[in-house]
Parts: C-alpha cells; sequence; structure tokens
C-alpha cells in the first residue's frame, strides 16, 4: 500500500529554509536579475556552499566585475567589491595576497571574463591563486541589452550580429585546462543542487578554481542557451572520468556541443601565497640578497 | 673648480656602451660622496643594451648644496672619440679634456679628440689603454685609468677611489679587484705628474659640505627607501622605463620583511592587484611610466570612487605613445592630473630633488590612507636616474599609525561612505566583523548601495574630503625662495626642472634682478593661497617645465586666472638655466614686449 504523501506547507517549508541558514548569506538587496534568470540560481548556489562550508560572513569577499553576473557582491551578505569591466581577478589577486586568511569568491559573465578580461585569466591560473573564479556564461551581453559575446554559437543573431553571428566561440574550459588551472569545472544553472556542489567543492579546493556555469538569458536569447536547448544538451561527466588526468579533462571539453558536468580536472600544487612565502624564506637565509 | 668659493666641479665621462663608462662615473660620484661633497649626477645611455650607442655620465661636485647639472662640465673624459667629440664644446674655456693620445689603430682625419680641443681648453692626452694594458694585461680597465688620472690631476685623495673600487668589485674574485686597483693606481701616478693650471685643483670639503651622514641615491632609489621605511606590505609591478629600477630593487628589499611582490601581467592589473590589496588595509603600491599610467586610468577612477587607499610612482619619459622611453619630459601632468572619466579628483605629488622623492614616497601611504584615495607621486627620468647626495633626517619617521578601527553598531547598518564634517568616512577592513559593506565603481549611497541620485552630494564629498590635503602635516606642498616681498620676475617651477629654475634665480639675483621661485609640489590639489600670494608679489611669471604644451602653466593659469609666460622644452634633455635666465633678463626689463594674447 502506498504511503500517503504529507502535503507541503509553505510556512513549514520557508521554516526548514530558514533554519538551515544559508538563507543569512542573502543581503537585503533584492537581485536585479530578470524574472527566469539562470543567475539565481547561482545565487542560491553560492549562499548554500558558503554556509555548508561553515564560513563567517566577515571572512568572506564576492569581487566581481561589471555585467549582469557581477551585480553578485551586493546580494551576498559579506565583504564585496564591484570593480571594473574585466578587471576581477586582478583585483582579486590583490585582495589574497593583502589579506590571505580571507576567502576570496571572484565572479563576473562570459563578456567580462573572456573579452575584455581575458588576459588576466592565465596568469591568475598558472599563479594558482587561492580563490574561486565562477564565471556565469550565457553567452551574451545581457547589461548592454544582447550583443554577441566570445562564447556565443555560429549563426547566432544577436543585436550586434543582426546578420548572424560569424566568429567561432571560445572553449573556455579548453583554455583554463591549458592555462594550468588546478581545479576546472562545470555546472548548469538549470540543475540546481548540482551547481551548489559543485560551487562547494570548488571553494573547498585549496588552489585557483574555476567553475563555468552554463545559463541561459531569458530576456535576450530565446534561441539557443534557452533551458529547454540545455536541458537536452547537457550531461553529466561519465562516471569513470578520472579528474587527475588532464589528457581525459580535455577530451571531455572538446565535446562542447554536449556539454557535461563536473569536475573536469584538479590538481594540488602550491598556491601563489605558498610561492611568496617560499621566495620570502629564501631571501632572508643564507645568500640572500643584499639589502643595503 | 676651486676657487675661494669653494668647490663646484663638473665632470663629464662619454664613451660607446661596453666601455665602462657609467660604471666609471659611478665609481666618481660614489668617492665623491664619500669625500663629504655634494652630489648631482645623470646618465644618459641608448636603449639597446648593447650596438656600441653613446654612454655619458656627468658629475657635478660641489662643497654647496647644487640643485642641477651645469650646462657646461670642467672635465671632458673621452672613452670614445667618436661619440664624446661633439661633447668638446661643452667643456668650459681653461676646463680639461682627457683623451687617450696613443691610440693603436689609424684614425680617419678629424677622428681624433686632439682636433677638437679648442685653444681656450686644456688638453690632456696621455696613453689610456697602454696603461690599462700594462697594469692588467687587458684594455678593459681603460675607466679605471682615468679616474686614477683625475684623482692625480685635481689631488682628490685617492683612498675614497679604491675603497670604492673594493666595494664596487666585492663579489667578483679578488683579482680583479687587484686588477683594478693596479689600473687606478697607473692613472695616479700619470696624472699627479703632469703640469696643472692653476686653478685645477680642488679643494676640501668644507663647511658646508654634507659630512659622512650623506648618503647617494637616485630618485627611484630614494623612492624604494621611502616606501621601505614606510613599511610598504604590497607591491605590484610591470617593467617600463624609467619607472622599472623601483620595482628590481623592491623585489630585493620586500621579500626579506616578509613583504607582498609580485611582478604582474601588465600595468592595469599591477593598480588593481594594488586597489584590491590597499582595500584590505595594505600599503600597497605600484610604479610606472607615461603608457602605464594612460592604462592605469580607469582603475585610479575606481579608486577615487570606491576610495580605496593605493600610492602610484610615475615617472615620465618623452612621449606621446611610446615616444623617447629614454629621454626626460614633464608631459604626463595632464594625465596624472585629470586622467580618467568623470570627476575624479586625486592627489599628485610632484617632488623637485631626490631628497623630495625620498619624502614624497615615505609620506604617501599616509596620506593615501587619511584621504581614502589614491595618491601619484609624479617624477620623470632626470628624478629618476640622477644622483644626489641625500642626508637622511633622523626625526622622520613614515611608519603607519596605529589603526583607528570602526566600532560596529549592532542597531544600525555600517555606512562605508557616510557623510561626516570633513568628508572622510571611517573605514572598515574586510574580516572585521559587523561592518560587512560592498564598495563599488557605480555611483552609490552611505551604505554603498548603487545610487544614482545621490551624485551631487557624494561628488561633493569626495572633493571635498581632499581640500585639507594642501595642510597635510609635515608636507610642504609649496616653497618660495628668492627675494621678500614685490620682485620683477617670479619663477614658477616643478618637477625635476626645478633645480634649474633654482640656479637661475640665483644668477638673476646676482644680475641685480629683483626675482623669486616658488616650488609647486602638490599638482592637484593645488596650493592655492600660496599660489594667489605669489602671483600678486610678482609682476612678471615664468613658468618653465619640459613639454611642448606647458600643462602646469596652464593648470596653474586656469586655477588663478592670471596670464603667465611660458618656457616650454622639449627636446629629451633636462632645461637649460642659460635659456630660462634670458627670458628671465627679457621680462625683468623696462620695456619688454607684451605677453602673448594666447596666455
Amino acid at each position: 500500500m502506498n504511503e500517503r504523501v504529507k502535503p507541503v506547507y509553505l510556512e513549514e517549508k520557508l521554516e526548514e529554509i530558514r533554519a538551515d541558514g544559508h538563507q543569512d548569506f542573502r543581503s537585503k538587496s533584492l537581485p536585479t536579475w530578470c524574472p527566469g534568470c539562470g543567475y539565481f540560481s547561482m545565487a542560491e548556489g553560492l549562499t548554500f556552499a558558503l554556509n555548508r562550508l561553515g564560513l563567517d560572513h566577515k571572512d568572506v569577499v564576492v569581487v566581481s566585475g561589471i555585467g549582469c553576473a557581477s551585480r553578485f557582491p551586493f546580494f551576498v551578505s559579506s565583504y564585496g567589491f564591484h570593480t571594473l569591466h574585466g578587471r576581477v581577478l586582478p583585483v582579486a589577486t590583490g585582495v589574497k595576497i593583502g589579506n590571505d586568511a580571507l576567502t576570496v569568491v571572484a565572479v563576473g559573465g562570459d563578456g567580462d571574463a573572456f573579452a575584455i578580461g581575458g588576459g588576466h585569466i592565465p596568469h591568475a591560473a598558472r599563479r594558482n591563486v587561492d580563490m574561486t573564479y565562477l564565471v556565469f556564461d550565457n553567452g551574451i551581453y545581457g547589461l548592454t541589452k544582447g550583443q554577441a559575446s566570445p562564447t556565443s554559437a555560429l549563426g547566432f543573431k544577436t543585436s550586434s550580429t543582426p546578420y548572424e553571428n560569424g566568429d567561432v566561440p571560445l572553449n573556455p574550459l579548453m583554455m583554463l585546462l591549458s592555462y594550468g588551472a588546478s581545479w576546472v569545472g562545470q555546472a548548469y544553472a538549470g540543475h540546481q543542487h548540482q551547481l551548489a556542489d559543485l560551487i562547494t567543492e570548488a571553494m573547498a579546493h585549496k588552489g585557483f578554481s574555476f567553475l563555468r556555469v552554463l545559463s541561459p538569458c531569458v530576456t535576450f536569447d530565446k534561441t539557443d542557451n534557452t533551458y529547454g536547448n540545455l536541458n537536452m544538451m547537457v550531461r553529466t561527466l561519465p562516471d569513470d572520468h578520472d579528474s587527475s588526468d588532464k589528457m581525459a579533462a580535455m577530451a571531455q571539453a572538446m565535446q562542447a556541443d554536449h556539454p557535461a558536468t563536473g569536475v573536469y580536472y584538479q590538481e594540488q600544487r602550491p598556491t601563489l601565497h605558498q610561492v611568496m612565502n617560499a621566495t620570502n624564506d629564501r631571501a632572508e637565509g643564507p645568500g640572500a640578497a643584499k639589502t643595503k | 673648480m676651486m676657487n675661494k668659493a669653494g668647490t663646484d666641479i663638473q665632470i663629464a665621462i662619454c664613451g660607446s656602451a661596453g666601455d665602462g663608462t657609467i660604471a666609471s662615473g659611478d665609481i666618481m660620484k660614489r668617492a665623491a660622496a664619500l669625500m663629504g661633497y655634494n652630489v648631482i649626477a645623470f646618465d644618459e645611455y641608448p636603449p639597446e643594451i648593447r650596438g656600441f650607442g653613446k654612454c655619458i655620465s656627468r658629475i657635478r661636485i660641489s662643497s654647496k648644496q647644487a640643485y642641477s647639472l651645469k650646462e657646461q662640465s670642467d672635465v671632458l673624459i673621452s672613452l670614445n672619440d667618436s661619440h664624446a667629440i661633439p661633447h668638446a664644446r661643452e667643456v668650459r674655456d681653461f676646463g680639461a679634456v682627457i683623451y687617450d693620445d696613443n691610440l693603436v689603430s689609424a684614425v680617419a682625419e678629424g677622428g681624433h679628440m686632439s682636433a677638437h680641443i679648442n685653444a681656450a681648453q686644456v688638453p690632456y692626452g696621455f696613453a689610456i689603454r697602454q696603461m690599462s694594458e700594462q697594469a692588467t694585461n687587458a684594455a678593459r680597465a681603460r675607466n679605471i685609468v682615468v679616474l686614477g688620472y683625475l684623482a692625480g690631476l685635481y689631488d682628490l685623495p685617492p683612498e675614497h677611489f679604491r675603497e670604492i673600487i673594493k666595494a664596487k668589485f666585492a663579489k667578483k674574485p679578488q683579482a680583479v679587484i687587484d686588477d683594478n686597483t693596479k689600473a687606478f693606481d697607473a692613472g695616479l701616478v700619470a696624472g699627479q705628474a703632469v703640469f696643472k693650471l692653476d686653478d685645477v685643483v680642488v679643494g676640501a670639503a668644507g663647511d658646508e659640505a654634507t659630512g659622512s651622514k650623506a648618503v647617494m641615491m637616485t630618485g627611484n632609489g630614494a623612492v624604494v627607501r621611502g616606501f621601505m621605511e614606510a613599511e610598504i606590505q604590497s607591491y605590484f609591478g610591470y617593467p617600463i622605463t624609467p619607472a622599472t629600477s623601483i620595482m628590481e630593487r623592491l623585489a630585493v628589499e620586500m621579500p626579506p620583511k616578509g613583504g607582498n611582490f609580485l611582478q604582474t601581467e601588465d600595468e592595469i592589473s599591477a593598480i588593481a592587484a594594488a586597489i584590491g590589496a590597499g582595500y584590505t588595509g595594505s600599503r600597497a603600491a605600484t610604479a610606472t611610466s607615461g603608457p602605464g599610467l594612460a592604462l592605469m586610468a580607469e582603475m585610479l577612477g575606481l579608486g577615487v570612487m570606491a576610495e580605496v587607499p593605493v600610492v602610484v610612482v610615475v615617472s615620465q619619459r618623452g612621449g606621446p605613445s611610446t615616444g623617447l622611453p629614454t629621454k626626460t619630459e614633464q608631459s604626463d601632468l595632464n594625465l596624472a592630473v585629470f586622467g580618467g572619466s568623470g570627476d575624479a579628483q586625486r592627489i599628485v605629488l610632484a617632488p623637485t630633488n631626490v631628497e623630495g622623492c625620498y619624502r614624497c614616497a615615505g609620506m604617501a601611504f599616509d596620506i593615501a590612507e587619511t584621504y581614502q584615495t589614491p595618491v601619484i607621486l609624479l617624477i620623470d627620468l632626470y628624478l629618476s636616474n640622477r644622483y644626489e647626495t641625500v642626508v637622511p633626517s633622523d626625526e622622520a619617521s613614515f611608519a603607519p599609525k596605529p589603526r583607528i578601527d570602526v566600532v560596529a553598531d549592532e542597531n544600525a547598518p555600517y555606512k562605508r561612505f557616510a557623510f561626516t564634517e570633513n568628508h572622510i568616512s571611517p573605514r572598515a577592513l574586510p574580516g572585521q566583523a559587523g561592518l560587512m559593506h560592498t564598495i563599488t565603481g557605480l555611483e552609490h549611497n552611505e551604505l554603498g548601495r548603487p545610487n544614482d541620485a545621490i551624485h551631487m552630494d557624494m561628488s561633493t564629498k569626495r572633493h571635498e574630503k581632499l581640500n585639507s590635503a594642501v595642510h597635510f602635516p609635515g608636507l610642504n606642498v609649496s616653497k618660495r625662495f628668492g627675494d621678500e616681498g614685490p620682485v620683477d620676475v617670479g619663477i614658477l617651477g616643478w618637477g625635476s626642472s626645478f633645480g634649474e629654475v633654482l640656479e637661475t634665480m640665483y644668477e638673476a639675483q646676482a644680475e641685480g634682478i629683483r626675482c623669486a621661485a616658488m616650488k609647486v609640489v602638490m599638482l592637484s590639489p593645488l596650493p592655492i593661497e600660496a599660489l594667489k600670494e605669489f602671483f600678486a608679489d610678482c609682476r612678471e611669471i615664468l613658468v618653465p617645465e619640459l613639454n611642448y604644451e606647458g600643462q602646469f602653466a596652464s593648470l596653474v593659469s586656469g586655477a588663478l586666472g592670471k596670464p603667465v609666460t611660458r618656457l616650454n622644452r622639449a627636446t629629451g634633455s633636462p632645461m637649460v638655466v642659460n635659456e630660462i635666465l634670458e627670458e628671465v633678463r627679457r621680462l625683468s626689463g623696462q620695456n619688454q614686449t607684451p605677453l602673448s594674447a594666447a596666455e
């Protein structure tokens, strides 16, 4: 005999959510995103991760660039720095260097990351700055009302590509893998629980972690990265994927038409802070450079 | 030269890249500093590392304070005649020209120095190469032989040279020190033996000399020293002439003190990271030149808007674009004072000498932290690379003062950008409990939340808070020299070229011209009151500067609504005293031509 399903009452559900604690990491500002935007599940995912990792609000700094995604710091109850278009990584690097005790989360969209900010990514990755970089990739410029981005698909019609986009899109995962990022993963805004788990994992990683989050722009993209299309295209990484195998990670990343979610690659190596400390130790030791 | 008033001698050493010209000049200036003289020195060299370009090192040694190099040198030493010949004419009458008169290879007619020394100059030819080879079995020590010769000729105490040679080659095998000392001694004996004119004897350092406490440093070295004494914590840099040596020096000095040093991928990330570190309360800085500052302009605006302290050193070179990378110019004033979008007033300090570099760099963090805004230190190649003896002050302390922590109020949200009487808001740092906030480049309200309606009030706050900067304790933002009260001509100067301005003023005074000079160290905000007083006292105002447009003249003239006479020089080399003096003479005359309408 089937058990009777207990109806869920809104009040009870809200209490359950409040008791969980992750809502405390939301600020009192209401997000400015369009209803249905994939970025809501990212706000949910990040607050979930901050809560699960047991972090203190005062020790977290969310740094962002400019764009829809970059409004993020205002919606999180922590320290925040909303910087300039494309410059999230160097500012976040400075924050981490300035105070290593802080947990630094860098946030931005695909234009902020791969167009104007593309030159900074290899250096944050190779230096292994101990921070998490979340790129909310919807393949379009939303805040300026719908122009093509470096991850827009070929043939995509936008206000800046009225006769179809002719530029081959970048493959962000391949970029980050070859740049030497020590943690590379991909998530999908439509798979909210997995997204929250992956943000948690990315933040738990010691070193530079890069998580690309595929997200629909419900306002300016009615044809391409829609929930409907992404639901059909997105798969999870095979169970036997070895995340210590960079070649296997690249083979998966090359299948851009059927993007897989999960942890592509991870390795442990000294962070920028550890490297700097080692340098400073060498400088103090015998044979140190003269200081006068 | 030696006369009753004391010693004042300028030596020019000229050779080809690889001759050891700069090294020779380096030993000369350090030895002179050790003797207790005031030293001011400047090297010119080609942008190429090799390739036989011309190197010239000029060293002025004096018992009184000198403010600039002299137009005419007292001694020219040639290590390469083809490069040095054009400089024979910069040697004064009865000045000495030291050259090799025993060349081993054939020289084209007119290719030898001896053909270019005029009748009034004193030729001192001797077998430099041969002497070097006899002493060391190599021609490489020619640059040391000539120093020995110079010391012999001018009765300079040789032990100071030997000490500097020993220190300079301390990391090399003992044989290198021995060879160079032998080369020096060989030159010394030769120099002592030659006939001397009466006035080619250098007097003792004298009472007004610096004494042994003086330290020889360049402008860039002084910036580094100021930074280190201010306990700089984070430095981010990208190589660019002529600021690179600041980065290189800090790369050596910061790590042993536990500092954070990082070479970034470009100038944008350098200032971005410095602002990021500054946001956390770390004393953070970067250094660049004009092209780098152009890239940093947007980030400077963020520093102004988000009220984050950061220190940016800008050593100017010839521009625009890549311009004249190894030549000096003062043409980034507009960029430093105004560069960027919007109304983004920042603090700009332009020290006028090496000691000023040290003091401004030492105080820059304190100023940036007090006003929570970017501070630019605007110098140029001529100041970055020139050597001066500096007597460090014992009482100056640039170490951070204890922070006044913001106290969280449980009943009210923390207002990062609160309106206050002095327009400065209490600043909390990430990591402090109960004071969480987000800063942004968007216009924002007192809480830091995006808000357009408050733009006028916030613009007022950001500008008004800087007003008291001109009275910042311990900082001389302007200074008047010369005659008190009303004068005929006032010379207004800034940055590296103020040395020539001051020398000119003293010469004009000696000619009986009623004259005053004023240096302006704070270019933004301008010390308006001091400038008004100066303008009121001066019948004519002359503004000499090393750029084509007269950027400082425009700044001051615009701020005061008063006309000035410009003297612009864009040749890549420092200002010339005689050019300013001529203009001062013209302006002081009773029947001078009217000021140009354009001013």
